[in-house]
């Protein structure tokens, strides 16, 4: 309906204009560096051929779906899932066409778990016979499948679980059954009301070798268990399932609870690559190389740090993009004429968004760097070399900790520093917030997972110091070993590196810190036996130092060698580098300076170094964003988009789009009625209680 | 609601030990007077008060709770309407006092659309009407037979209300004001109780009187039809809708198309018109204005302490009930480790356990030096006042009782809201898994509260103000002009010491703790100072140390807030030996904790030595963790918040944590009543149910 509102504009200077002028007065060239971060894997490419496809599609538009209660917003999950896997076969689309497609619906696909870890799990631990049965049942989505290992009173600790599955040697059967209601399976996706089968991991129990009546657990396996009818959909007798209900985020996600009692499957349910029980006498045999268990997690942490990234990047796009759009205040040392001043060039401002604009290359070179070890390592380990699996693990687990903590407390950095509309729908960054929090806790607690790294470093110590004048076994016990001799032939002295000056000296200072604070807790937990309780806290910093480290070092390497760096952007990169490298010291400061990592009078300069930096960067900052390519589409923001109709967009959201505005209430308090003109008493509201 | 389960899953039970025998052990083991730290904490009468109320609410079937996380956004709206509307029925039947209305609202845990007009609309009649309009609005206002908002913030301008673009133009030929919207920046945006509930609205815009622009000023519009409801002519007005949180408010715009009203529609108080002449009157005393902001600041930071009970009261107990792989350094034959025993957990909620105490009391100090001021500024109402200018920027730094006091309010306001804020992410995380769940009860809750980081000042533009009132300080005691206050006091005695060095023992003195402090933030005043005085740097570039400078100078009134607090007869008198003692516990756990995290500005101000923050993080942050431990549980148990409020499974006080999660996934969750056909190229979703689009 037209009315006034319609011929309003902004004031000026709008948006739009605000960042014509901003991509000009950058030389970066865009298409060349968004070509060198996005193309080598054909990611470029295939994002622009599949956007338009979905844009097409009324079911895949985002723009009511925020006011949806969950089951209708689960419904559309749902319809939209199937929709794309449909497209998938009208267009042919390869697996990563339509991962594309699922990154830019921006909806957690309630067939994720089936496409993922429910089929990887029959690839890596279902026999050959076991393959070749139930693969082309998945492929061909005859069935549909889900992972069921969480239980609501265990999660990290799988030793800790509790439903088991009992071999009945009479019948040749194994028996499901959760004693406990704590044993009931909690979180799994996919599950909830969407998959027939799934993947179930329960204690092993096997009858104990001359008495038959008692039990020994052999730990937790594996069984494939169909768990609803083919036909009605209704879990099966003995077997009750459900949805667990809203939480922070994933909202189009049925995670599941599930209980089994006395259920009954048959010995091929267990999935036996490498464990294995012997219908005929019940014996277990184990798996040869218990560490190949490892290479799916490891893989999704690759994955997941590698995907930070662009998670990151989204959120630093609309942080940019709408903090360069929007004044407030003149500058206090002005003469008060001009317009007010783009927040942008608050460095209060700076000092939020431009390190994590910064965070975003260094979270790219690592994943990279992350993606190349875990195919070495993934090669050797075909060759039967096992060597580098324990720091690929180490590295992996470190770096998931640290890379989703930078990218979910990124996210919410910026919104905030939006200000008042980054609370509203229209700034893009709320479903991205709620569906990546739980990214810290997934595949690993953030928390939890750094304890492997320390563990490993304190050993690969351990082996440094024994004999630190020999020459180390890999690059890590090398650096180890240097350190411990130069700790035995020098004093206290000043830092030698000079980070304010030399790219590479920044990388030996982060290499430096972590060394030390491993040579530390080595010394606490080997030398001293302190108690692993009290070195947790420890063991998380080193974790975080040893992370950084490699975040700094794989950044540096990769501006130093890469040659697909275009010319255009290299000293901005760099500014960037340092931006990154600097930030982060100056808020680690201490830990640097204890162990002559930096100087103090460099750390005291440590602040305006930092925001020179920011001063540098930020005339370049539009366009650095722009190279990310994030489409409209998925930003999904009013504040975020390209062309810079900030106020046009987000008035067009709450006036058009929003359905609350089609209703008329009733204020009055002393009638019950809520709608106006409904002559609903109020019962309405109350019958759905 | 789904049927439910079988009568195998009822009689299950969570493995043992049980939740509730946890925490009874968590109780035994801890001989705190917890009735009596209770009371120290709320007073005898607020806790009787959140009985009566508790009663009075939680049998009502329309405050029912169970289905707020799941309600689509429409019905929400419409749910806390009617929530609204018994709650006032509530009130007028029972007669209650605001003291009783606001905690019904505190325990209700969600905004509701009269949230805006029983607060702001309210106060601003009161406070900016004349006399006059006290009777034409206030006195209807007050019975609800008109509904209003307070209408500042616009599309376009938030914190900078002299941007405002809203115009308010004087026609002295028929002696009404023109409301308009030039731009499209101007809508009112945001504005809470507006979107579909209210029929009147403070409107502030630009007076112009003759061509000339008076500033931003308050004028009350009516906006929709008193019967229909509906918009008036020329006003366009709606909900912006869906947001991060607090979707339960319609937060509204408002656009004018020349819009006309009398001439007593403008608030009038402070300054007016001249109906006759079309003369500007200044107003009297300007500071009563901000005054209202600096009691609105002080209020965040005495609930600060509340909110952030909220979250670490749900996730220590959670720590407790929820165990977790075996000890690494136990017997093998140990059964799993209490998650609340590891470091790990502790060094993230005990340390906000200590802050929620620490907020808490210094919001008490707050508002206790609030009243003080309020009670002296009245005395001293002085003709000399009406020399100063409008808004906090002009003040005077020791010639004005008030400039103190605002000082803090913005400090503490940013500090003690971004803890808050922050503090519940971090018990949301501790929560494991579970914590993301709607039930943990903390995510929706932190979504809320999160607004309050923006509002009433953003935490960010605040801290100039600070760092702007200590630097006016710094510059009075090098002059010999400085006020008798506490900020000079601690300038005075950094410059003084400065040559000789401190030498606190921060490791064993806890006034020595709040001294370090003190001189940490003198430091970086007169560091400040040197930047902008002396080597005449730009404001702008200055920003990030005055945010540094600000934080500094707030946590140091926390810690001298708190130091008082534990140090003071009424507690010592209140709370028996043992129970003080762990309340100096928490102080130090608290200063030691900051001190720690902001390690290089204290050993770079020379407060502290390196050595000595290597012993506070090895060995004396640890001690105390270990110390206040087995106390966790009472102590978040003494903040005495109801189960009904709390609305968690994870925090339940009895314990039963997986009873209830297990039941309000099956039994409350409409999800489990939908039977849905999962296989892709079958259109319809649900099984016997058409294709339909859902949009």
């Amino acid at each position: 309906m037209p009315d006034f509102t319609d011929k309003l504009r902004p004031s000026q200077p709008d948006g739009p204009t605000t960042l014509a002028r901003e991509r000009q007065q950058s030389k970066i060239s865009v298409d060349e560096l968004s070509r060198h971060l996005l193309s080598s894997d054909g990611f470029l490419e295939r994002q622009a051929r599949v956007l338009p496809i979905l844009q097409r599609e009324p079911m895949l538009s985002k723009e009511k779906q925020q006011n949806l209660s969950r089951p209708e917003r689960f419904k559309l999950g749902l319809a939209r899932a199937k929709l794309l896997r449909r497209l998938t076969d009208q267009h042919q689309w390869s697996h990563e066409d339509y991962k594309m497609a699922e990154y830019l619906v921006d909806d957690v696909s309630p067939y994720f778990l089936h496409m993922e870890m429910f089929v990887t799990t029959i690839r890596e631990q279902a026999s050959e016979a076991q393959r070749a049965y139930w693969l082309p049942l998945i492929e061909e989505w005859k069935i549909i499948g889900a992972y069921g290992q969480t239980e609501l009173g265990h999660g990290s600790n799988v030793r800790g679980l509790e439903l088991e599955a009992r071999w009945d040697s009479r019948t040749k059967e194994f028996v499901l059954h959760s004693p406990t209601l704590t044993a009931s399976k909690w979180w799994n996706g996919s599950l909830g009301r969407i998959a027939n089968h799934s993947i179930v991991v329960a204690q092993l129990l096997l009858p104990k070798p001359g008495s038959p009546d008692q039990y020994v657990s052999h730990g937790p396996h594996p069984f494939i268990v169909q768990v609803r009818d083919m036909k009605t959909h209704q879990p099966l007798d003995g077997v009750v399932i459900g949805d667990i209900g809203p939480k922070y985020g994933y909202v189009t996600m049925d995670n599941a609870y599930m209980l089994f009692d006395n259920f009954r499957i048959p010995h091929s349910a267990m999935l036996c690559r490498y464990s294995s029980v012997n219908p005929e006498t019940g014996a277990y045999t184990k798996p040869e190389q218990p560490a190949l268990v490892y290479g799916s997690l490891t893989y999704v942490r690759a994955n997941i740090v590698h995907h930070a990234r662009l998670v990151l990047a989204r959120a630093v796009t609309v942080a940019v993009r709408y903090t360069a759009i929007r004044r407030q205040f003149q500058d206090r040392d002005s003469d008060k004429s001009g317009p007010e001043m783009s927040v942008l060039d608050y460095p209060t401002v700076q000092i939020r968004i431009l390190p994590l604009l910064a965070t975003t290359f260094a979270l790219h070179y690592t994943g990279l760097a992350m993606r190349s070890v875990y195919q070495t390592t993934r090669n050797d380990v075909e060759q039967g070399d096992f060597r580098s699996l324990a720091h690929m693990h180490s590295m992996s687990s470190g770096l998931k900790s640290l890379c989703t903590m930078l990218a979910a407390d990124g996210i919410e950095t910026c919104r905030r520093a939006l200000g008042g509309h980054g609370f509203g729908g229209g700034s893009g960054l709320i479903q991205l917030n709620n569906d990546y929090l739980s990214k810290p806790t997934v595949e690993g607690d953030n928390w939890m997972i750094t304890q492997q790294v320390a563990a490993y470093l304190i050993k690969k110590m351990t082996a440094a110091a024994k004999s630190p004048n020999t020459p180390g076994a890999d690059k890590t016990e090398a650096g180890f070993k240097d350190f411990i001799r130069n700790k035995q032939s020098a004093g206290q002295r000043q830092s030698v590196h000079d980070v304010l000056n030399r790219d590479q000296d920044i990388v030996k200072s982060f290499g430096l810190r972590a060394t030390a604070l491993a040579y530390d807790v080595y010394e606490q937990r080997v030398l001293k036996k302190q108690s692993w309780n009290n070195l947790l806290i420890q063991l998380h910093k080193l974790s975080k130092a040893q992370s950084q480290s490699i975040l700094v070092a794989t950044f540096y390497e990769a501006l130093s060698t890469d040659n697909t760096l275009p010319n255009s952007s290299k000293d901005i990169m760099w500014d960037l580098y340092r931006l990154f490298a600097l930030h982060t010291m100056e808020n680690e400061g201490y830990e640097f300076f204890r162990c002559n990592a930096v100087s103090q009078a460099d750390l005291n300069n440590l602040p305006a170094r930092v925001q020179d930096l920011m001063a540098r960067i930020r005339p370049h900052a539009v366009k650095l964003v722009d190279s990310w390519m994030i489409p409209d589409y998925l930003l999904d923001s009013a504040l975020g988009r390209y062309d810079g109709r900030v106020y046009e967009d987000l008035y067009n959201r709450a006036h058009r789009l929003n359905p609350l505005n089609s209703i008329t209430f009733n204020p009055n308090y002393w009638e019950e009625e809520i709608v106006k003109g409904s002559g609903d008493n109020g019962s309405g509201i109350l019958s759905k209680l | 609601m789904p049927s439910p389960p079988p009568d195998w899953v009822k009689a299950l039970k969570p493995s043992g030990p049980q939740g509730s025998e946890l925490l009874a052990q968590e109780r035994a083991q801890s001989n705190i007077n917890i009735d009596k730290l209770s009371e120290l904490l709320h007073t005898k009468e607020a806790l009787d008060r959140q009985q009566k109320m508790l009663s009075l609410l939680e049998p009502e079937k329309v405050f029912d709770k169970s289905q707020n996380h799941t309600l689509g956004r429409v019905e929400r709206l419409q749910r806390s309407l009617a929530k609204a509307k018994r709650l006032q029925q509530l009130a007028e039947e029972n007669q209650w006092s605001m003291e009783e209305l606001h905690a019904a609202n505190e325990l209700i845990g969600e905004p509701t659309p009269y949230g805006l007009h029983a607060s702001m609309f309210l106060v601003t009649l009161r406070e900016q009407g004349s006399p006059e309009q006290h009777k034409l609005f206030l006195e209807r206002a007050a019975k609800y037979e008109i509904i209003g908002c307070y209408a500042q913030t616009e599309l376009g301008h938030g914190s900078n209300v002299r941007g405002l673009e809203t115009t308010a133009i004087w026609n002295q030929e028929d002696q009404t004001f023109t409301i308009n919207s030039p731009t499209l920046t101007a809508s009112k945006w945001w504005i809470g109780s507006l979107g579909r509930t209210a029929n009147h609205a403070v409107v502030m815009a630009q007076l112009f009187i003759g061509g000339k622009n008076f500033g931003p000023h308050p004028f009350v519009v009516q906006v929709r039809d008193l019967k229909t409801h509906q918009p008036l002519e020329n006003v366009y007005v709606g909900d912006i809708g869906p947001k991060f949180g607090y979707n339960t408010m319609d937060n509204g715009f408002l656009l004018f198309n020349n819009v006309k009203i009398p001439h007593i529609n403008m608030l009038a108080r402070f300054s007016r018109i001249e109906k006759e002449t079309g003369k500007y009157i200044r107003p009297a005393l300007p500071s009563l204005v901000y005054g209202t902001l600096t009691w609105v600041r002080s209020n965040i930071v005495l609930q600060s302490g509340g909110v952030l009970a909220r979250g670490v009261t749900i996730a220590t107990r959670y720590a407790a009930v929820r165990r977790q792989f075996q000890d690494r350094d136990a017997e093998p034959s140990a059964g799993e480790n209490q998650v609340l025993n590891y470091k790990m957990v502790q060094v993230r909620l005990l340390p906000l356990l200590a802050s929620m105490y620490a907020l808490h009391f210094t919001g008490r100090g707050m508002m206790k030096l609030y009243q003080e001021n309020q009670s002296r500024m009245k005395a001293a109402a002085s003709p000399g006042q009406n020399s100063r200018g409008p808004g906090p920027e002009e003040l005077r730094a020791g010639a004005d009782l008030l400039a103190d006091l605002h000082a803090t309010s913005c400090g503490l306001k940013a500090l003690a809201s971004t803890t808050a804020g922050e503090g519940l992410e971090v018990c949301r995380r501790a929560c494991g898994g579970h914590g993301y769940s709607s039930y943990s009860g903390i995510g929706s809750y932190y979504a809320d509260y999160l607004p309050t980081l923006t509002w009433e000042g953003d935490n960010y533009m605040l801290t100039q103000q600070v760092a702007r009132y200590l630097l006016k300080s710094a510059r009075a005691v090098l002059s010999g002009k400085a006020a008798d206050n506490d900020t000079s006091r601690i300038l005075k005695t950094y410059l003084d010491r400065r040559d000789k060095g401190a030498s606190f023992d921060v490791l064993e003195e806890d006034k020595d703790i709040v001294e370090a402090f003190a001189w940490r933030t003198a430091h970086l005043t007169f560091e400040a100072l040197k930047h902008r005085d002396a080597e005449k740097r730009s404001w702008n570039s200055l920003l990030v140390d005055f945010w540094r400078l600000s934080t500094a100078h707030s946590q140091y009134l926390v810690v001298r807030n708190f130091y008082e607090a534990v140090s003071s007869p009424e507690l010592a008198q209140a709370l028996d030996p043992e129970t003080k003692t762990l309340m100096h516990a928490l102080f130090r756990l608290y200063a030691l904790h900051t001190l720690e995290r902001e390690a290089a500005e204290f050993f770079s101000s020379g407060a502290v030595t390196v050595r000595q923050i290597t012993l506070t993080r090895t060995t004396a942050v640890m001690k105390l963790l270990d110390e206040i431990r087995p106390h966790a549980i009472s102590l978040v148990d003494a903040w005495a918040i109801p189960d009904w409020q709390l609305d968690s499974s994870l925090g339940r006080s009895d314990g039963k944590v997986y009873e209830d999660l297990f039941r309000r996934a099956s039994q409350e969750n409409p999800v489990n009543d939908l039977v849905f056909d999962p296989y892709p190229w079958n259109a319809a979703i649900l099984k016997n149910e058409a294709p339909k689009s859902k949009l």
